[in-house]
């Protein structure tokens, strides 16, 4: 009897619960298939003059968001023959993981971001659209610094739009209330002895650090371009970490957190990102290693005189680039595919470029941009927004190979791994040569 | 020989006539036999479509060597894709650290809430009181809690460690060391379960009938005795349904762990569902993604299984 009755609730629960995920899915389903069938509808009779509709996919939030949006909502004013609607998906990795599974689905967006970092496995998919026919010698108005991401195969994939060096932001009342130069360290040993000064003890207890940095791997390229080094070799095919180069950086950073002078900030990926950029905001470390993109947000919070620096050098200055370019996927048609690239174009022009940049921190994309006078003038008032471009004459790009996400995944693992002590940094580096080398030989 | 045909037709006739009764009354019958099933159509194919489909696509790609990037490039490997994770360190630390979860979780977890719920069973006000407080993280989003817990587990600037100092106790490493950061997720998930736990405690405890424990009060029964003999006893549907519960929402936990740790420290924290996650939408690792979910399917389907055998012998209904 207990047990038809049981068959007969969860039979009767299972088909309330499914139809109501059917109902979800149908309305959903059908809002979706509206917007493709509008989207493609133009494609079909261009000669008709109703307006394009091109669907573009963002991955930034909070202030930087808004503005995208803005600027959206500025480019559908000025162009009465497309309509851009833009959305919000989640931070990067899940932006990239929605916009693969809408072309596998058929209902992709025309343009998106994209990590740049994560170019080389979407161009190399076939994901997204070459644009060299579109571009036609255009690209050269961007920095050429900025373009080193945007090539696979010789062929133009992506243009940069919201892009980034790392910075080491300084606490300058600190830092002269310590007696030290308030612009910062210049090399690694000044780092040490600047931490050294700056980091406050009471009875055991370290109660201010004088430097913090995630364990990133972004961070660990910057420091690896420093000691003259790289990540990968020239074709791409081998990790080329297992050197002085490669090692040097996890000596620095453990060596200093040993010391009590460095905090390796708890969380993994940008959450120890979020924990620096807090304790620096909380005057509980001096100087940290952050994205130029968190320049507004920190300025805006800090309570003290703050300064952004050049990463300090080991042998050389050095700094990957970072942040995201825009791409047109490939599965559009002609028509959104014209549309979409009068919208990058626009997106990423001295005239969106400058106030883009004042507004999040980020570098402005095109040379123009640099020497335009609202720039400079800028420049003058805020010379902490200067930093990143000046830094860019020491930029590489970051690793392109199409399995570099996961790659990366496994070097920090091992960079982790030295840091806490579990492996020597001899035997992370062999690890990871190893493990690395069965990734990128897939 | 007409005559002849029409008698020898005639039976044919009535052949046909009661062959068209017969129909007729086929038809009615099949329609009443297949009522059932058309009312349960509807759940039905809802059930095809959403599970039996989705598990039957999901065995057949892990046979494949795909990513999510590229649809286009599959391969069929064979058994490929299990022969790699039964080879990966990392997958044997996942499927370990996913056991050792479950297990505390459980274990612990229910220990916990039963106690509560003996002690919470009583008429009063203060009891429904502490009983909300302790039901109240059950309606919170895990999203927030995850990242409450976080900046309580700071381990410089944190409450839980500033606590602790204050009794004089050292700090405490949390999620920061590979050899706490999975106790500390274990923390999370019990505070966040042993509310409701609790309180399907306290409605099975009140469906005992109260009669039983008058005899057994009668009897001058030790309250030891009346707790084996009685409650424990009485209570294990319950018990029974809140074990298959938790041990398969252990099994897949995956919020906790994408906002607090991401798996890490170095692979410390990593569950299976949150590794599925990790090879199919972050790696493009579609085919290890495929074979750790038919893993993830026949270690829950095994362990809803045994529950089932050695549990229903002991589960008492009334």
């Amino acid at each position: 009897m207990f047990s038809m009755k049981k068959t007969g609730t969860i039979l009767c629960a299972l088909t309330i619960g499914l139809s109501g995920v059917l109902a979800g899915c149908g309305s959903s389903g059908k809002e979706q298939s509206a917007s493709t069938g509008s989207t493609s509808q133009p494609a079909a009779s261009t000669a008709s003059s109703g307006p394009v509709e091109i669907d573009f996919w963002y991955a930034l939030g909070g202030v930087r968001g808004k503005t995208i949006e803005d600027m959206v909502k500025k480019f559908n004013e000025t162009h009465k023959d497309i309509i851009v609607k833009p959305a919000y998906q989640g931070a990067y990795q899940e932006n990239h993981s929605k916009v693969l599974a809408s072309v596998a689905a058929g209902n992709n967006p025309d343009v998106t971001m994209v990590e740049i970092a994560s170019i080389a496995a979407f161009a190399d998919a076939k994901v997204l659209e070459d644009l060299t026919p579109y571009s036609q010698g255009d690209e050269k108005k961007y920095i050429p610094g900025l373009m080193k991401n945007s090539y696979w195969n010789d062929k133009l994939y992506a243009v940069p739009f919201n892009r980034s060096t790392p910075l080491l932001y300084i606490n300058r009342d600190m830092l002269k209330e310590a007696g030290l130069d308030p612009n910062g360290p210049k090399t690694w040993d000044e780092l040490v002895s600047f931490s050294q000064k700056l980091s406050k003890k009471e009875g055991d207890k370290i109660t201010r650090y004088g430097f913090s940095t995630p364990v990133d791997i972004w961070f660990y390229e910057a420091l690896v371009f420093q000691g003259g080094g790289n990540i990968l070799s020239e074709d791409g095919k081998e990790l080329t970490i297992n050197n002085e180069a490669g090692k040097a950086p996890l000596e620095l950073w453990s060596k200093m957190v040993k010391e009590g002078i460095m905090k390796n900030p708890p969380g993994e990926n940008y959450n120890a990102w979020d924990v620096a950029e807090q304790d620096f905001l909380n005057q509980k470390v001096g100087m940290i290693f952050t994205s130029t993109g968190s320049l507004t947000e920190l300025k805006k919070n800090a309570k003290f005189d703050m300064g952004a620096a050049f990463l300090p050098a080991n042998k050389t200055f050095g700094t990957p680039t970072g942040g995201a370019n825009l791409v047109m996927l490939a599965k559009s048609t002609d028509a959104e595919k014209k549309a979409a690239w009068e919208f990058m174009k626009w997106m990423t022009d001295t005239e969106q470029t400058v106030p883009w940049s004042i507004a999040s921190g980020y570098m402005p994309v095109t040379t123009e941009a640099i020497d335009s006078a609202e720039m400079k003038a800028f420049y003058e008032k805020e010379p902490n927004f200067k930093v990143a471009v000046d830094q860019l004459q020491y930029g590489y790009p970051r690793p392109m190979a199409p399995g570099y996400k996961e790659l990366q995944d496994v070097i920090q693992k091992e960079l982790q791994r030295a840091m806490l002590g579990q492996a020597t940094v001899d035997e992370a580096m062999q690890a990871a040569t190893e493990k690395g080398s069965k990734l990128l030989k897939k | 020989m007409r005559k002849a045909a029409t008698v020898q037709e005639l039976p044919g006739v009535s052949q046909s006539k009661t062959e068209v009764r017969s129909q007729a009354f086929a038809w009615s019958d099949l329609a009443s036999r297949l009522r059932p099933y058309l009312y349960l159509a509807p759940a039905l194919i809802c059930f095809v479509l959403f599970f039996f489909y989705p598990i039957g696509s999901i065995i057949y790609l892990s046979f494949q060597d795909w990513s999510l990037i590229n649809l286009e490039q599959m391969e069929w490997v064979g058994l490929q894709n299990y022969q790699d994770l039964m080879k990966d360190g990392d997958f044997h630390q996942v499927l370990g650290n996913t056991a050792v979860f479950t297990i505390a979780t459980v274990g612990i977890g229910l220990t916990l809430s039963f106690l509560l719920a003996l002690w919470l069973n009583k008429k009063a006000k203060v009891y429904g009181i502490i009983q909300a407080t302790v039901f109240s993280p059950h309606i919170i989003s895990l999203v927030s809690v995850s990242m409450l817990w976080m900046w309580l587990m700071d381990p410089q600037f944190g409450l839980l460690n500033a606590g602790l100092e204050a009794v004089g106790l050292p700090a405490y490493t949390w999620l920061t060391d590979p050899k706490s950061s999975l106790l500390s997720l274990i923390i999370v998930s019990i505070w966040k379960g042993v509310g409701y736990n609790t309180l399907i405690f306290i409605a099975g405890l009140q469906s005992i009938p109260g009669d039983i424990y008058e005899a057994a009060a009668l009897d001058q029964s030790p309250w030891w005795r009346t707790l084996r003999r009685i409650t424990i006893p009485m209570l294990s549907p319950t018990i029974f349904f809140l074990l298959i519960i938790n041990t398969i929402s252990s099994f897949q936990a995956f919020d906790t762990i994408a906002i607090m740790t991401q798996g890490g420290p170095i692979n410390s924290t990593n569950m299976l569902v949150y590794y599925i996650y990790e090879q199919g939408m972050d790696f493009y690792n579609g085919g290890i993604a495929s074979a750790a979910s038919v893993i993830l399917l026949i270690l829950v389907g095994i362990l809803t299984a045994v529950h089932f055998l050695v549990m229903s012998k002991r589960v008492h209904y009334r």
